[in-house]
């Protein structure tokens, strides 16, 4: 074992260590053969390192010993890294710590050079100080992992500036922070990583399990921290600009989803299912983000998922008709099942040619299109292997269409091209087999910037939008079998309707009513719950006309919140009624509540009115009576008021109405209405609902209180207004009362319902909510608010009257006019 | 005979004017049938209304009629605070005596002038009870505070504009009125027509940017019902077009004639200078 030609210090040395051990002696002599070129004395250091770090823990010394010659051979030297190696002893136990550090010194000289390794090796310690467990954490990810794509320390230093700011303040340990953070880092940027840890440490401190999920980028709020946070053009945030571009171009609305994609899933796709449009959360650029959703739209508009061509492909395919899945959408799998293993080959071929014909067909309506489209694909950088072969004839066949056609592409370019031509065309190139084999691992690469798998999601398939186009569309080819609007009728949402449709009944006059049965006396008594423990929110006395006396904390009242959003169906909604909206905001300008304008012509004021005091005089020389309102009032007209809307949420607005769809449709759009004309007046106003279910279950949604904005959570919470329950008025009425501030001199509360009161625990009775509801009224009156009652129930004449009073009350015969009746009825109400 | 009008133009002049014998038309192009239209319903002095959007050129139209049919035209913009009695006439103190002067209605129910109320749901209410009796086979107009009955001069006619667009909750004519008038509905002109305007109106633009601009008004006009509270008018593409003429970049022109004054919605204006991008590349 004895080397000749090593110097007697490291003879002496190594002869120490091997009375330690035989192995450690056995090893470090085969070191020190690498190592003596870098001089006697820093072989030496080396070996006492040795030794110490030996005599303090056997695998450390062990793991440093094996490890040097590679890590001496990367770094060139030997003395500034075995002289922190050294200072792992000062830790018992810090063998792991070691370890790691050994493993990925090598690689992180050659990665990082010799400052940045040494800079790594230092941060590492300072974690070890603060603990082993971090420090073998540290050691344990490899450099290239830590450094990100930038390869620098600066990559680094931003990884653990988060975790270092969290362990000062909460003691976040590092092992958790590290197993996603480096790839958080490399998905948000150093920026957002702060948010993401923050929100972590967060999630860590309410559980354990929770917070290591979601450190590892598992949980559904971790994915989302990221989604929000990525950096790119997010189009979530662009959908309606989106959506209103597409409308100019192609003429007809889409809604446009956020798809499902997350970052790991690797490059985002804007995708359609024949319906919609599903956009991902981010994509690098704008432009390709627009170009992306415009193509997407293409798919839609130049009937990429048109039934008749779809059919045509199964028959050509000799498949009997296309398979559906359990939504009744067209799965394109059948379709590349004959291609077997060489399926992804296809698919990028039929991509090309189907990509290629929607493109130039949008080209043909937006004018800036094409060349939009090849200054992205000049820019883009071409791939390696073998996607590069589709990605440069998809580029070709947009270059030579610019170039006015040609190309082995150019049939498609034809006004006439449908879906059918383009599976034509990639069933020849197919067959010449020109294009190289795939891997779908390699697809994603193979298209251009804004294109992407277009049977990525079954389709519903669309009826033909030949009768829209504005460019020439073979008349001659068969019109689609299945009447128009299939695609839509055929989701699981109008199934339910059709449901509904079997059970629709007569229920005007009784809509509300749940407690169905012969009358009876109701049953107080049964309803003992009310008193017992746990019982929540507030009391409010109900009136019993039998016994002419009120039943003292009776009714109990439970603030709560909807949790329902839906804020594409809102912003649908609020489009489809945009010319109603229009017209109101119009003449809601006119009455702003502060007008400035004098009012002109009155019996009394400050000033003469010109106008009319010279028309006096004229009209008194002439012998006639003029009235003597030659006053103008300075005073600004006050008219300020404010209101509540409560609308009734019972189960009975889920009934289908008259004239097609159902009840809840009409409130949706007229609370949403009703919210944007406020806006426009600038009354304060609230929105709230209720339902009931017995006595002690009154719920009381507020969507937007009074001093809240008009956000739109708040027209989320109204897109997705649905029924419950029942409708138990009088208490729900006593409670919005309170919620008046009596800030305004006139105060409004209008109610919507859709019949009349009722509970479960009503008995049959109809009689005794009513009796309550018009006590209710009284109250409310007695407190300065003035209720108001608009019913959608045919039958309200018989009894409104009595609870309400004449003259305040409305029955409205068309459930369809309530978006615009509602905000007119309080306009005029407030004059 | 153009220059005796243009130097007519900053002088005072009495409301009342026959159009100039032999003066230059003014230039007006058709999108179907209302001329003729309009010419049926003079012959038998039915009152007219006009209907269609802001811009498309209701107006225009109407100086058109009544050059060709040599009638004088009162126009008369009705206003919030137009009263019947701005329309008819009211006493006057002049000295010691008081005068009557007749209103702009008045004076056309005289003169046999064509009378033209502009968006007159504008006007207060009791200013359609004054044009009642003149819609009808009575012709009269009622001086109520002179206590006298004018019977209409058999040229005069009555016309009124309204933009269903302008059809608010609060006004709206009621259907009593309405029902009074022959109605001729615009719209904004077919492709071809409003290309031919737009080359009239602004003789020096070049061919490709008015067709360009076309495009984007009928572009922008898809937008009307997602926010748009007006479609794009064919008058604001005429000043796109001057702007365009005076030398302003084409983006610049457009975001100044058709965007900024349409909408106040940041999206809304993100989408429509998208179109104009579109069209117009930098």
């Amino acid at each position: 074992m004895d080397d000749p030609d090593l110097t007697p210090a490291l003879r002496r040395e190594l002869a120490e260590l091997e009375a330690i051990s035989f192995v450690a002696h056995r090893d470090a002599g085969a070191a020190l053969a690498a190592l003596t070129e870098y001089g006697e004395a820093a072989a030496l250091a080396w070996l006492r390192a040795a030794r110490t770090l030996f005599e303090h823990d056997r695998d450390a010394g062990k793991a440093y010993i094996r490890g040097s010659a590679e890590v001496a051979e990367a770094a060139g030297e030997l003395l500034p890294w075995v002289e922190r190696m050294l200072r792992f002893a000062q830790w018992r136990g810090s063998w792991r710590a070691v370890e790691g550090a050994m493993e990925h010194l090598a690689p992180a000289y050659r990665l990082l050079g010799r400052a940045g390794a040494l800079a790594w090796l230092d941060l590492g310690l300072l974690w070890c100080g603060r603990g082993l467990e971090a420090g073998a954490a540290y050691f344990a990810q490899p450099v290239a992992t830590l450094m990100g794509p930038s390869g620098d320390v600066t990559a680094l230093r931003a990884l653990l500036a988060p975790a270092e700011a969290l362990y000062g303040e909460r003691r976040l340990p590092l092992a958790i922070y590290l197993a996603g953070a480096p790839r958080a880092r490399d998905l948000l940027g150093a920026d957002a990583l702060a948010v993401w840890a923050r929100r972590g440490a967060d999630v860590l401190q309410a559980g354990r399990l929770r917070g290591e999920a979601y450190f590892r980028l598992e949980s559904e709020e971790s994915r989302d921290v990221l989604l929000q946070h990525l950096p790119g053009y997010r189009l979530p945030e662009h959908r309606r600009v989106l959506g209103l571009v597409l409308a100019a171009w192609l003429g007809e609305a889409y809604e446009l989803r956020v798809s499902e994609w997350s970052p790991e899933q690797g490059r985002p796709f804007v995708e359609t299912d024949g319906a919609a449009l599903y956009v991902p959360a981010a994509m690098a650029q704008r432009e390709e983000a627009w170009l992306a959703v415009l193509h997407a739209a293409g798919h839609l508009r130049f009937d990429g998922c048109e039934r008749g061509a779809i059919d045509e492909l199964h028959r050509r395919a000799d498949l009997a008709q296309p398979s559906l899945d359990a939504d009744r959408r067209v799965t394109w799998r059948p379709l590349f099942a004959p291609y077997g293993a060489d399926m992804v080959r296809f698919q990028l071929i039929f991509d090309l040619c189907e990509d290629h014909r929607i493109d130039a067909a949008l080209a043909r309506v937006i004018p800036n299109y094409l060349p939009r489209l090849l200054a992205a694909a000049r820019a883009a950088n071409v791939p390696e292997g073998p996607a590069g072969a589709y990605f440069r004839a998809a580029a070709q066949g947009l270059e030579a269409l610019a170039q006015g056609g040609g190309g082995m592409l150019a049939v498609l370019a034809q006004s006439s091209a449908t879906l059918v031509d383009a599976w034509a065309l990639a069933q020849e190139l197919y067959d010449e087999g020109s294009f190289p084999p795939m891997t779908l691992a390699q697809r994603a690469a193979a298209y251009l910037p804004w294109r992407g798998p277009n049977a990525a999601r079954a389709v519903y398939p669309r009826a033909r939008s030949g009768a829209r186009a504005e460019d020439a569309v073979d008349a001659s080819q068969p019109q689609p079998a299945e009447p128009s609007s299939a695609g839509r009728k055929d989701r699981p949402e109008a199934g339910d309707e059709r449901e509904l449709d079997t059970l629709a009944e007569q229920t005007a006059g009784s809509g509300g009513r749940v407690g169905a049965g012969v009358p009876q006396p109701a049953r107080f008594a049964a309803r003992v719950r009310a008193a017992a423990v746990g019982v929540q929110g507030l009391p409010y006395a109900e009136w019993d006309y039998r016994e002419s006396a009120y039943k003292a904390r009776w009714a109990w009242v439970q603030e709560r919140t909807l949790s329902e959003r839906d804020e594409t169906g809102a912003q649908a909604c609020l489009a489809r009624h945009a010319p109603v909206l229009a017209r109101l905001k119009r003449a809601l300008q006119a009455q702003q509540p502060r007008r400035p304008a004098p009012r002109r012509r009155q019996w009394e004021g400050d000033e003469l009115d010109l106008d009319a005091a010279l028309e006096f005089i004229a009209e008194r020389k002439a012998g006639l009576a003029p009235k003597p309102a030659v006053y103008r009032q300075r005073r600004l007209l006050q008219r300020d008021a404010s209101v509540l809307l409560l609308a009734d949420l019972s189960t009975s607005i889920m009934q289908p109405a008259a004239a097609g769809g159902r009840v809840v449709d009409s409130l949706r759009a007229a609370m949403l209405l009703f919210a944007e004309s406020l806006e426009a007046v600038g009354d304060p106003y609230a929105l709230c609902g209720f339902a009931s279910k017995y006595r002690d279950g009154v719920s009381f949604y507020t969507l937007k209180d009074f001093d809240q904005p008009l956000t739109a959570d708040v027209r989320a919470q109204l897109g997705g207004l649905s029924g419950r329950l029942a409708t138990r008025m009088g208490a729900a009425l006593r409670h919005a009362v309170t919620r008046f501030d009596g800030r305004c001199a006139r105060q409004l509360l209008l109610i919507v319902s859709d019949g009349r009161p009722a509970d479960y625990d009503d008995g049959g009775d109809e009689r005794y909510l009513m009796e309550d509801t018009r006590m209710a009224v009284k109250e409310a009156v007695d407190a300065g608010v003035h209720p108001f009652c608009l019913t959608l129930d045919a039958g309200g004449t018989d009894y409104l009257p009595r609870v309400f009073g004449p003259g305040h009350y409305l029955v409205l015969d068309r459930i369809e006019a309530l978006p615009q009746k509602l905000p007119e009825i309080y306009l005029r109400l407030r004059r | 005979m153009k220059s005796l009008i243009q130097r007519l133009r900053g002088v005072e002049r009495d409301i009342v004017q026959t159009p100039p014998e032999g003066g230059d038309a003014p230039y007006y192009e058709a999108q179907g049938g209302e001329a003729e239209l309009f010419e049926a319903a003079y012959r038998k002095r039915l009152p007219v209304m006009l209907k269609g959007p802001t811009g498309c050129g209701k107006t225009r139209f109407l100086e058109y009629m009544a050059w060709k049919l040599k009638r004088p035209l009162v126009t008369v913009a009705c206003h919030e605070d137009l009263t019947a009695a701005d329309l008819v006439g009211r006493f006057l103190l002049e000295g010691e005596q008081t005068v009557w002067q007749d209103g702009p209605l008045t004076r056309a129910v005289k003169a046999g002038a064509i009378c033209y109320l502009d968006e007159i749901v504008e006007a207060r209410t009791d200013t359609t009870v004054v044009i009642h009796p003149l819609t009808d086979h009575r012709r009269q107009l009622t001086l109520e505070k002179k206590g006298v009955e004018i019977d209409a001069h058999e040229d005069f006619m009555l016309v009124i504009s309204y933009n269903p667009g302008y059809q608010t909750v609060l006004k709206d004519l009621k259907p009593s009125t309405k029902q009074r008038f022959v109605a001729i509905a615009f719209d904004y002109p077919a492709e071809d027509v409003e290309r031919r305007i737009l080359a009239n109106e602004v003789p020096d633009l070049a061919p490709d940017l008015v067709q360009k601009l076309v495009a984007v008004g009928r572009r922008a006009r898809v937008l009307k019902d997602h926010g748009l509270e007006e479609g794009t008018s064919t008058r604001a593409l005429v000043y796109a077009g001057q702007l365009l003429s005076a030398g302003l970049a084409p983006l610049d022109a457009c975001r100044a004639a058709l965007v900024v004054p349409a909408t106040d919605d940041p999206e809304l204006a993100e989408a429509l200078m998208e179109i104009l991008a579109a069209h117009f590349p930098q």
